[in-house]
């Protein structure tokens, strides 16, 4: 047993060889790794886009939009004069349900709502920053279509955010309107599609309406 | 003699080598007399600083940053990726005519002294946010005072009185309205029985209609019961020298428009008055020398005036003396063929060649010139036989009827309030008054000191007190009610001039409180009515309004055509010259105490405002204390520096208080603001100043003559700003030659002759570094500031704090220079100390095209758009603040702390949703109101018209009295502001190194005696 290094003396076993190389690669890719992890998976595209939260009413945009054909204004009356595309109030729930179904389950807390005077408590599902000052109206009436933000709302049962709303995804088309725009009337129209080529008829749009979407910092925080 | 030369008296140039210094422009002794603690101010960017950082006990050293910051990063990880979640709560029934988010403007008014302010307020999501001026209500034209758009703050304030308080027995109870209803109505029997003897109202005073009712039916219903009305600073000397002449109460309407030479005697009229604002908003239509002509203001007073500081000439006079000096202005006045009623113009106090005499000359020649266009005008302070008087000299000038009307005063059997509150203390004294209802105000505190009011009050054994506040008087009392705030009651009021205003609610009352109409209807018998009903009751029964009138009453704020009517009183044959023979007689005593009412807290009721209290005073710069002036001569001779605290002893009276030397204040005269060192003000007001009401007695509410001063040898400090932010253009040397170019001034007849004169008086060489960006935006932004008619009131710092959310910082901050205004009200001196001009120079951010902070940001949190704006983007930024030191303007403001940590929730109401709040470690600056700017664009988008001149209007604009600030498009060659940018008068400041300001100044214009203007001789 004994050799002549002397008794007690250590000798790193072999597959010590190997830390050096590990702990290389490890520094390379944990950081790397993090990045990775906290640019992706901290992203708009990651945490937000699929957000789809329980509402307190089992409210059917794909009923309502979709199969009844509703107008999006009939409900969001303000999304072409103020800067909120505002929820409706009950009262317009039950300008319809009073008739219709009007004794469903699914709809207790509207009729709780509507005797009592308390609002619904309906969970934000597109939320941007405080600091963003997003203006429904100077979109709407810019031809900026409902579905180019929201997406198909008219297939969706439970309403739930498609598109990132992050500051980059919004200078993409305030730098390049034209594939987005479309006449003003067919804002609120769920499945249109351009009629050739969108980014002509958008750059038409923009020059006679002068939509000129600005990328200043104070057009949205201030 | 050439313009440059006169420029060199008034401007100076830059660069025009060092042998023509003129005239030298100062914000303070210490700057006047280059201290070395001036210097060290100056040196540093933000005063006190390095001190934080070094002491020890405050400070954080390296190693506990180190590790907090570890922490904060380990943690920082754990935080949740998706913010929290956010309830949308609509309404179940939307209110007709609303739009969630969508700002909704009410008109009301809103109430000060007896004389009502008509306001316009935005309203958020059902939250007042925002008091403007109301353009079609006669004594706002749109604009709106510091104490009206303080209002919010005030309605938001968490320690106003949220409950009734009952106190017996040395037990406090919190009793319902109920209970108190109940006991009104036991009272009412009581008192019926004996016809109301040994009952009394105090009041606040009120223009009240409903008010006014409700106190015929109380009186009705108790003949033997009194009723009494009390301000402590009221204007009823004015009243009184007006009976002298007149014979009857009146009251009198001024009408600077029409005024050509205006003489002010220990007046105010540009801010201490009623009509202030109206005033302001005619002096600046008038003093801008377009169409050669000006009206010209003497002004002779004790205490440094914003009347004062905007006049042509100004005599600092002690307040005794203005009598005095009015008879030598009669006197001249006849002598320049001004027929003057018997007994009037015979006396001269003053000798020939003294500077009042010379005063009276030129006035008076001025006067007698211009006849029915010349007005004189005296100061509340003053005694009624100077008012009467000054009302005989303009009778004998003609000026009734055009620079001066009277209506018949409101409630003209009234006791003047220092009498009425005087036998009121008596009776209750000798127990004749049993039982007391106070409705508003706070007369244990501020009643003069002699009637020990808040003694008799505590003895008083049925004492009621309505007020907004648990305050001095409601300690006393009984019973305490919470009063409702104007903006949350429904209620009357009556301008100065009486055009009617229907005062309506914007909220519910957070706190369940009361209007004086409710509380008096239920002891007469009425508790069931609402403030509603009472005022509907009395709009239908007095101005016979139906539904549509009633309406049209509350969209306009106004009811049309209900201005008292003006009458022709007929001047008492010897009256005028006895009040004059009475005043001649009165010979100068001793040194002056003048006791007036504060520039910010009035008579103390908003001294728990921080807005207010952070407000520099226009002509001390002082925030957060009150403080004894004196005249530099006087401090000399007192030995007294600066922040020193002096025992100011009259009568066996005395108050300490820290002395404050300003110039151009009247030798032997010491001035002390009313309304601070409140006991039971809330916390705001707690440790601010100091109380001058110990020293008021009923005969010196407004003036003590033979007062003494002593020094203590404590010291206070004294937080100014008045040489925070100094523009330091080329170090210490080159400052006094450049201030001079910051203001620019010419009288009127020099710039007639030399329009330019303002462009002229710099040049520069300076050429770009770089290749400048095109800015390709649809619109250019740009201001315009008039400096011949801004008079340094601050309405536009307020404005400017309550739309964009600015933090008060208190009293250890601003000493340190960390104010957040974004827009400051810069004071320059300038001549000799003992005798000083003043100018005022309202200073917002420049946004300066090739703007010197942007190009030393590291982290471009300070860009510039497409449309001219300097922006701030506060996430980016990092808090080097390298911006604010290359700031030339010193405009930054930086973040030292969260202001708005601590702040209550009520208060957070008062947020403008529209304006990010800002954090900790980030700088933040004027932003020309873009949220309004985006606001009006958004509006003419989606209406698809261009954008109206006019239709965006910054807030600072919105509210200014005198309409200097002007806001607009440069791309619009029509609009009011290139319009002025094209002016001969207009210039930026620090343009000689092409800065190339947004914000041109219009050169001051003054209008002095004499065809050749002062200043003449110095080529």
């Amino acid at each position: 047993m004994k050799n002549d290094d002397g008794p007690g003396r250590f000798v790193f076993p072999a597959w010590t060889n190997l830390i050096r190389p590990l702990l290389a690669v490890i520094l390379v890719t944990v950081p790397a790794y993090l990045v990775v992890l906290v640019w992706l998976g901290g992203s708009p595209k990651t945490t937000d886009v699929g957000y789809r939260p329980e509402q307190p009413v089992p409210f059917s945009h794909a009923v309502h939009a979709g199969q009844l054909g509703m107008d999006c204004r009939y409900c969001h009356t303000t999304v072409e004069k103020a800067a909120f595309a505002a929820v409706p109030p009950t009262q317009t729930c039950m300008n319809c349900h009073k008739q219709v179904r009007s004794t469903s389950p699914r709809l207790l807390a509207v009729r709780e709502s509507y005797a009592s005077g308390l609002p619904i408590p309906w969970v934000k599902v597109h939320d941007l920053p405080d600091y963003t000052y997003f203006n429904h109206s100077a979109h709407v009436r810019a031809g900026v279509a409902c579905a180019s933000c929201h997406g198909r709302i008219d297939t969706m049962e439970v309403v739930q955010q498609v598109q990132p709303l992050s500051m980059g995804w919004c200078l993409d088309c305030h730098r390049n309107p034209d594939p987005h725009l479309r006449p003003p009337e067919l804002v609120t129209a769920m499945d249109w599609v351009a009629p050739g080529d969108p980014a002509e008829l958008g750059r038409r749009l923009r020059e006679t309406a002068g939509i000129n979407p600005s990328v200043d910092c104070w057009t949205c925080h201030r | 003699m050439n313009a440059r030369v006169r420029l060199a008296a008034g401007v100076t140039h830059s660069n025009a080598g060092g042998s023509r210094v003129g005239r030298r422009y100062w914000r303070s002794l210490e700057e006047l007399a280059d201290s070395p603690a001036f210097r060290t101010m100056v040196e540093q960017e933000f005063p006190g600083l390095a001190e934080e950082l070094e002491a020890p006990a405050t400070a954080a050293t390296r190693r506990s940053f180190l590790k907090v910051m570890a922490a904060s990063l380990a943690l920082a990880g754990l935080t949740s990726c998706r913010w929290p979640k956010e309830r949308i709560m609509p309404f179940a029934y939307r209110p007709e005519g609303y739009v969630p988010g969508v700002p909704q403007i009410f008109a009301t008014a809103l109430e000060l002294g007896g004389a009502a302010l008509g306001v316009l307020v935005k309203s958020v999501d059902g939250r007042p946010i925002k008091v403007e001026g109301n353009p079609l209500h006669p004594a706002s034209l749109g604009a709106a005072s510091p104490w009206a758009q303080a209002a919010v703050l005030e309605l938001y304030d968490p320690e106003r009185s949220t409950t009734l308080v009952r106190r017996e027995g040395g037990q406090r109870r919190v009793p319902t309205w109920d209970d108190f209803v109940a006991f009104a109505a036991e009272q009412a029997t009581a008192l019926r029985q004996r016809g109301g003897r040994g009952f009394a109202v105090l009041a606040e005073a009120t223009s009240s209609p409903t008010v006014a009712m409700l106190r015929h039916a109380l009186l009705g219903m108790l003949p033997a019961a009194r009723w009494v009305e009390y301000e402590p600073v009221s204007r009823d000397a004015e009243r009184a020298g007006l009976a002298q002449v007149y014979g009857t109460s009146l009251r009198a309407l001024l009408h600077l428009d029409q005024a050509r030479v205006i003489v002010a005697m220990d007046s105010d009229v540009l801010y201490g008055h009623p009509e202030a604002l109206r005033h302001a908003r005619e002096w600046g239509a008038a003093r801008r020398g377009d169409g050669g002509a000006m009206p010209r203001l003497y002004a002779a007073e004790a205490l440094l005036s914003l009347t004062g500081s905007a006049s042509d000439h100004r005599l600092a006079l002690p307040a005794g003396r203005i009598g005095a000096l009015l008879l030598q202005l009669a006197a001249e006045a006849a002598r320049a063929g001004v027929l003057l009623p018997a007994g009037l113009g015979t006396v001269s106090p003053f000798t020939a060649g003294t500077p009042e005499a010379d005063f009276a000359v030129r006035a008076a020649g001025d006067l007698a010139q211009v006849r029915e266009r010349g007005l004189v005008v005296v100061g509340p302070g003053q005694p009624a036989e100077v008012h009467a008087v000054a009302a005989a000299l303009n009778e004998a000038l003609g000026s009734r009827g055009t620079t001066v009307t009277y209506t018949i005063a409101p409630d003209p059997e009234r006791r003047p309030h220092l009498e009425a509150v005087a036998e009121l203390s008596a009776s209750l004294a000798d127990g004749t008054t049993e039982a007391l209802w106070i409705l508003g105000g706070n007369p244990a505190w501020d009643a003069p000191a002699e009637l020990e009011f808040a003694q008799r009050l505590a003895a008083c054994p049925q004492t009621v007190h309505l007020s907004l506040y648990e305050n001095e008087t409601s300690r006393l009392c009984r019973w305490h009610l919470p009063r409702a705030h104007a903006l949350e009651s429904w209620g009357d009021a009556r301008a100065w001039d009486g055009t009617l205003s229907v005062v309506q609610p914007l909220i519910e009352p957070l706190y369940g409180g009361r209007s004086p109409a409710e509380v008096l209807a239920a002891l007469v018998g009425e508790p069931a009515l609402s403030a509603y009903d009472l005022t509907r009751r009395t709009f239908a029964s007095q101005w016979g309004g139906g539904e549509d009138a009633w309406r049209r009453a509350l969209s306009d704020g106004i009811v049309a055509n209900t201005a008292y009517a003006t009458v022709t009183p007929r001047l008492l044959g010897d009256a005028a010259g006895e009040a004059g023979g009475r005043l001649a007689v009165r010979p100068a005593s001793g040194r002056e105490l003048i006791l007036y009412p504060d520039a910010k807290v009035f008579d103390g009721r908003f001294a728990n405002s921080g807005w207010l209290q952070e407000l520099p005073d226009p002509i001390t710069t002082l925030t957060w204390d009150n403080a004894a002036t004196l005249a530099p001569e006087d401090a000399q001779e007192l030995r007294v520096k600066h922040g020193e605290v002096v025992r100011i002893t009259h009568g066996g009276r005395s108050v300490e208080a820290p002395a404050c030397v300003v110039p151009g204040q009247a030798r032997g005269v010491v001035g002390l603001a009313l309304g601070y060192g409140r006991e039971a003000g809330g916390s705001v007001a707690a440790g601010a100043g100091v109380d001058a009401y110990p020293v008021r007695t009923a005969a010196t509410a407004y003036l003590a003559s033979g007062v003494e001063v002593q020094r203590t040898g404590r010291r206070r400090l004294l937080a100014t700003t008045q040489e925070h932010h100094v523009i330091d253009t080329l170090g210490m040397a080159e400052r006094g030659r450049r201030v001079g170019s910051l203001i620019r001034e010419a009288s009127l007849n020099e710039f007639q002759r030399h329009p330019e004169f303002a462009k002229n008086a710099t040049w520069s060489q300076a050429r770009p570094l770089w290749q400048e960006i095109e800015l390709k935006g649809e619109h250019q932004w740009a201001m315009a500031i008039d400096l011949s008619a801004c008079i340094g009131c601050g309405a536009c710092t307020i404005a400017c704090q309550a739309e964009n959310n600015i933090p008060v910082v208190g009293r250890k901050q601003v000493a340190r220079g960390r104010e957040m205004h974004w827009i400051r009200v810069d004071r320059y001196f300038a001549g000799d100390p003992s005798d000083p001009q003043v100018r005022f120079q309202p200073m917002p951010c420049q946004h300066c095209e090739n703007a010197p902070c942007e190009s030393v940001c590291p982290v471009a949190a300070t860009v510039h758009s497409e449309e001219g704006l300097n922006q701030m983007v506060y996430n980016r930024c990092v808090g080097t603040r390298y911006c604010s030191n290359n700031c030339p303007y010193k405009v930054r403001r930086f973040n030292f702390f969260n202001n708005f940590t601590k702040v209550a929730a009520t208060t957070r109401m008062a947020f403008n949703p529209e304006v990010t709040v800002r954090g900790r470690g980030v700088m933040e600056k004027c932003t020309f109101c873009i949220q309004r700017i985006e606001a009006g664009k958004t509006a003419a988008k989606n209406e698809r018209r261009p954008l109206r001149d006019g239709e965006i209007v910054p807030a600072c604009a919105q509210t200014c009295p005198t309409r200097a600030i002007v806001f607009g498009d440069l791309k619009d060659p029509s609009s009011e502001v290139s319009r002025l940018h094209r002016h001969p008068r207009s210039y930026g400041i620090l343009e000689e190194i092409d800065t190339k300001p947004r914000t041109l100044y219009l050169a001051k214009l003054t209008n002095p005696h004499g065809a050749a203007g002062e200043g003449e001789a110095s080529s």
